[in-house]
């Protein structure tokens, strides 16, 4: 709820930290190295398969804890989408030993939080709390992960909420073009799916698809288990291993994600928000996976494309025409090829005029590089915005939990500031050609349809359309009955 | 996007963080202090972790101190500080910030503009250099200000008109205050954002950007000497003058509930009910938190339990209040869930208020909320940029950021009476003000179809 926001004069940090939530490789790799580093941190394989990173931070008394299930929104079965986003939603619903009305009680009263969503690659659960909580809050944590039960009414509540969720976003165009755009440009591809589910599958969903996916998937040798903060590593070692190391389980075989090629040609869908006085539009295609050996080299160009206030396309589009609030530009970090996307809004009737000026943008970047002196700039600012991001012991826990997962190693904290400077203009070029689309591109707006439809068609061949209401994003669901 | 709602609350609870560890677990984070020549004070809180400085400066100004005709000056001109001065022209102050690592932002609120700095300790001198050339020659480009109109357009177009909980937040305040300025929305409306003239943004500058009307917090890799030496040569020469006319209106006593229906095109309903509570610096303040922790916060909660577990009758309920100088509103929202009466929903909102009033929150609520003002404290106070944020808004206001450092007495000493009287106090009938959304069918979706009328009530 943005009600409250005191008004920024730029939004993009909170932009940029949503795309990123899978995306800390891209978002926030480069660091000083002389003077940061990650601190040192154990890693521990237990013998039920859990792997166990502790690392110690001292300062503030607080721990926080991140266990990373190697199963997201690609995992759900077709019909049955959204169906990783209950599981992680029931978690805290229910155990063997609380109730969810317990569970609340027991977790408010230490005044920590607990988080766990589903996200296309993975299912995060996280927890906080005060270092003189541990015990409870490891038992908290390990209850909801460990052993939740799902109880049918619980189940049944959190569909209908979740259900009507989905409806709430949409009266908000901002958050679910991401959702439309995954589908449209994925398709029938597992990260096509809507991962908290539509209006559809959440009618479909039973409790038992829930347990079968928890015992499919939430087992030790599928889970990455981090806690970082005020402790010692030796006791929160023993603490993990008595708290974690009866977890039985076997995981499922892995699922990998096979890698979609970049869409040919150009599409368009448009979603027809009848009350919009802006369009919201994504333009995009596959971009690439979170391990490409070219991170570094796209981190910096993207930076100068689209990914900070001065970038390119915010430059054109707000600085020089004030057209919009905002420009951006991201490569959404995943195991398989992610979306890569150009976004921004703008009145209906400058919706042609910023579209193009993006898609100018996106030529210009194709056909001068970037300079000299684009480059310095960009390498100053990622290693400057670095530090910030791994300040705290939450942060930190996420960071070596998701380089973990992708299985990449501390270089990529320590020697980040040697790769960032080693970025040549020949490595720019290459990260242009190679990963920025140029004519194939999938287009998705949001806006009024009745104002924009007649001038948005020149962008694409093929068209589509969909009312915001109806029901799903896209492809449209198989039995979707369109409201009356 | 959910992320960005988490970023929203954590800015708006700023000013409830506020509880200290007791005595056997204080820690304290020592803060220097000095007062420039020209009236500015400077606070600064060491803090080597990171090789990195956030630097704010908080100017008493803000949406209360504009009137009709240019409402939202004060947001436009927090836009128009980043537009140029002498020495950093159009553009430069960005490029040249985000060239040297840096970058920046800045808010502004019913009663504060706040800009605010990132850096790394390298880039320590030019932001000072950079902060003096706007305050002490901001130039107003006729090209800039036109373009960036139309940034703040397309700002209330996405905070506003596609947002209903900001279309109704909007008409809430209107609706809520007669007399004064918090009426406006901190955007403006639309006509005045249209309108104001180069005159309106140079008077606004002479009104609120003297340096004697300002407060200056760093915290991180430098010492209180450095910045202190950089204040001497950066910021100590800029001359003062008046601060901002006092705002002397005071909102006169509501002589009954409010009500307004907002009818937009929508899938779900909201509720929002506002309640007048005291300003910031009021001794009710911690009693009014501890409340507003114990209805709201969790899903043990009493609202969270009744609304949206026991009845299911609303998707979400919260409670927010924003640090303020004068009297102001505590908000609540809630959702209603898709065919559910809100109605209802505020039926079932005011028995739970009705309960806390006519018997005490248990020990165990208490100690609840008090624990939870203690973790977000520590959430607030780890990173520097939280650390600059609070201590700031506790010095402009409480008057004095060591306020900080006694809100664990000043909650500890928070009794389940003290929590009563303020339900009491505050939360009656005739002190509310309610706004509805109520969800309007679809509109014409074709081409040929006109544009039509929203209906008004």
């Amino acid at each position: 709820m943005s009600l409250l926001l005191p008004f920024k004069r730029s939004i993009r940090r909170a932009i940029l930290s949503t795309a990123a939530v899978l995306c800390i490789l891209f978002a926030s790799l480069s660091a000083p190295a002389t003077t940061l580093r990650l601190p040192r941190h154990e890693k521990v394989v237990l013998k039920n398969g859990l792997t166990v990173l502790l690392l110690e931070k001292r300062g503030v008394p607080m721990i926080s804890v991140v266990a990373l299930v190697k199963a997201g929104a690609a995992a759900d079965a077709v019909g049955l989408e959204g169906l990783a986003s209950v599981t992680a939603g029931l978690l805290r619903k229910g155990t063997r030993n609380r109730t969810a009305q317990q569970f609340a009680a027991d977790l408010d009263f230490t005044g920590g939080s607990f988080s766990a969503d589903a996200s296309a690659d993975s299912t995060i659960v996280t927890a906080q709390f005060l270092s003189k909580d541990v015990a409870r809050g490891l038992d908290l944590f390990s209850d909801a992960l460990l052993r939740p039960i799902f109880p049918q009414e619980e189940v049944d509540k959190l569909l209908k909420q979740n259900l009507d969720g989905i409806k709430a976003a949409k009266d908000e165009a901002q958050s679910v073009l991401t959702t439309y755009f995954a589908g449209y440009l994925y398709g029938a591809h597992p990260y096509g799916r809507p991962e908290g589910g539509d209006e559809i599958s959440l009618t479909r969903i039973r409790r038992d698809d829930v347990q079968k996916f928890y015992a499919a998937h939430y087992t030790p040798g599928n889970t990455i288990l981090s806690v970082a903060g005020d402790f010692s590593a030796a006791e929160m070692r023993k603490n993990v291993e008595e708290t974690f190391g009866r977890w039985a389980g076997s995981p499922a075989p892995a699922e990998k994600v096979a890698a979609l090629a970049p869409l040919k040609g150009k599409r368009l869908l448009l979603i027809d928000k009848p009350d919009a006085t802006q369009t919201f539009f994504a333009i995009g295609n596959v971009g690439t996976a979170g391990g490409d050996p070219d991170r570094v080299a796209i981190r910096v160009v993207n930076t100068i494309f689209g990914g900070r206030f001065t970038s390119l396309l915010n430059e054109e589009l707000r600085v020089k025409s004030g057209l919009t609030y905002g420009a951006f530009s991201f490569f959404e970090s995943r195991k398989a090829p992610g979306p890569f996307l150009i976004f921004s809004y703008t009145e209906n009737s400058t919706t042609t005029q910023a579209i193009d000026m993006a898609l100018q943008v996106l030529a210009e970047l194709h056909k001068n590089g970037v300079t000299k002196e684009q480059l310095d700039s960009a390498k100053s600012y990622i290693k400057g915005q670095f530090p910030p991001t791994i300040e705290t012991s939450m942060q930190m826990a996420r960071l070596i939990t998701t380089i973990e997962f992708f299985g990449l190693d501390d270089s990529e904290v320590n020697d980040l500031e040697s790769r960032v400077d080693a970025v040549t203009p020949e490595m720019a070029r290459h990260a242009i050609e190679k990963h920025y689309p140029l004519d194939n591109l999938i287009f998705v707006l949001i806006g009024k349809a009745a104002a924009i439809r007649p001038a948005v068609q020149k962008y694409a061949s093929q068209m589509d359309q969909r009312a915001i209401a109806d029901p799903g994003f896209w492809p449209p669901p198989a039995n979707a009955v369109k409201p009356k | 996007m959910k992320k960005v709602r988490e970023v929203v609350r954590a800015a708006v609870l700023v000013a409830c963080v506020a509880v200290f560890a007791g005595p056997a677990s204080a820690q304290s984070f020592p803060v220097e202090t000095r007062t420039l020549k020209n009236g500015m004070k400077v606070l600064v809180q060491t803090d080597h972790s990171i090789p990195n400085i956030s630097l704010y400066i908080f100017y008493r100004i803000g949406s209360r101190n504009e009137r009709p005709g240019t409402t939202g000056i004060s947001h436009f001109f927090e836009h128009m500080m980043f537009n140029g001065a002498k020495k950093y022209g159009p553009g430069e102050l960005d490029k040249v910030m985000e060239a040297n690592g840096g970058s920046n932002n800045a808010y502004t609120t019913r009663d504060v503009t706040v800009y605010q700095d990132w850096f790394p300790r390298s880039a320590l001198e030019l932001i000072f250099d950079i902060e003096a050339d706007r305050i002490r020659d901001l130039s107003f480009d006729p090209e800039k200000i036109k373009s960036e109109r139309g940034v703040v357009a397309s700002e209330r177009r996405t905070s506003v008109d596609a947002n209903n909980f900001g279309v109704l937040d909007e008409q809430l305040w209107a609706t809520a205050f007669l007399a004064h300025p918090y009426q406006w929305p901190v955007l403006g409306w639309m006509s005045d954002i249209e309108h104001w003239t180069m005159d309106d943004l140079k008077h606004h500058f002479e009104m609120g950007y003297s340096p004697s009307n300002a407060t200056m917090v760093v915290a991180g890799d430098v010492s209180a000497d450095e910045i202190f030496k950089l204040c001497e040569k950066y910021i100590e020469p800029i001359p003062s003058h008046a601060p901002p006319p006092p705002v002397t209106t005071v909102e006169p006593e509501p002589l009954g509930e409010r009500r307004i229906l907002v009818h937009k095109y929508a899938q779900l309903p909201i509720v929002m009910i506002g309640y007048h509570v005291p300003q910031t610096n009021n001794a009710d303040f911690y009693a009014l938190n501890l409340l507003r922790t114990a209805l709201y916060h969790g899903e043990s909660s009493r609202m969270y339990r009744r609304l949206v577990d026991q009845d299911q009758i609303a998707l979400d309920v919260s409670a927010f209040v924003e640090p303020a100088f004068d009297p102001t509103l505590e908000v609540i929202v809630a959702q209603p869930k898709q065919n559910v009466d809100s109605q209802k929903v505020e039926k079932a909102m005011y028995e739970e208020i009705d309960l806390v009033k006519n018997a005490f929150i248990s020990d165990q609520e208490l100690e609840k909320a008090k624990n939870v003002r203690l973790v977000e404290f520590y959430t607030q106070m780890q990173a520097i940029n939280g650390r600059a944020n609070t201590i700031g808004t506790y010095e402009v206001f409480f008057g004095d950021y060591r306020k900080l450092f006694d809100a664990a007495k000043n909650y500890a000493a928070v009794t389940k009476e003290d929590v009563q009287h303020v339900a009491r106090k505050y939360f009656g009938e005739n002190n509310r003000t309610v706004a509805t959304l109520i969800p309007q069918a679809e509109e014409p979706k074709t081409e040929e179809a006109k544009p039509q009328e929203k209906a008004k009530p």
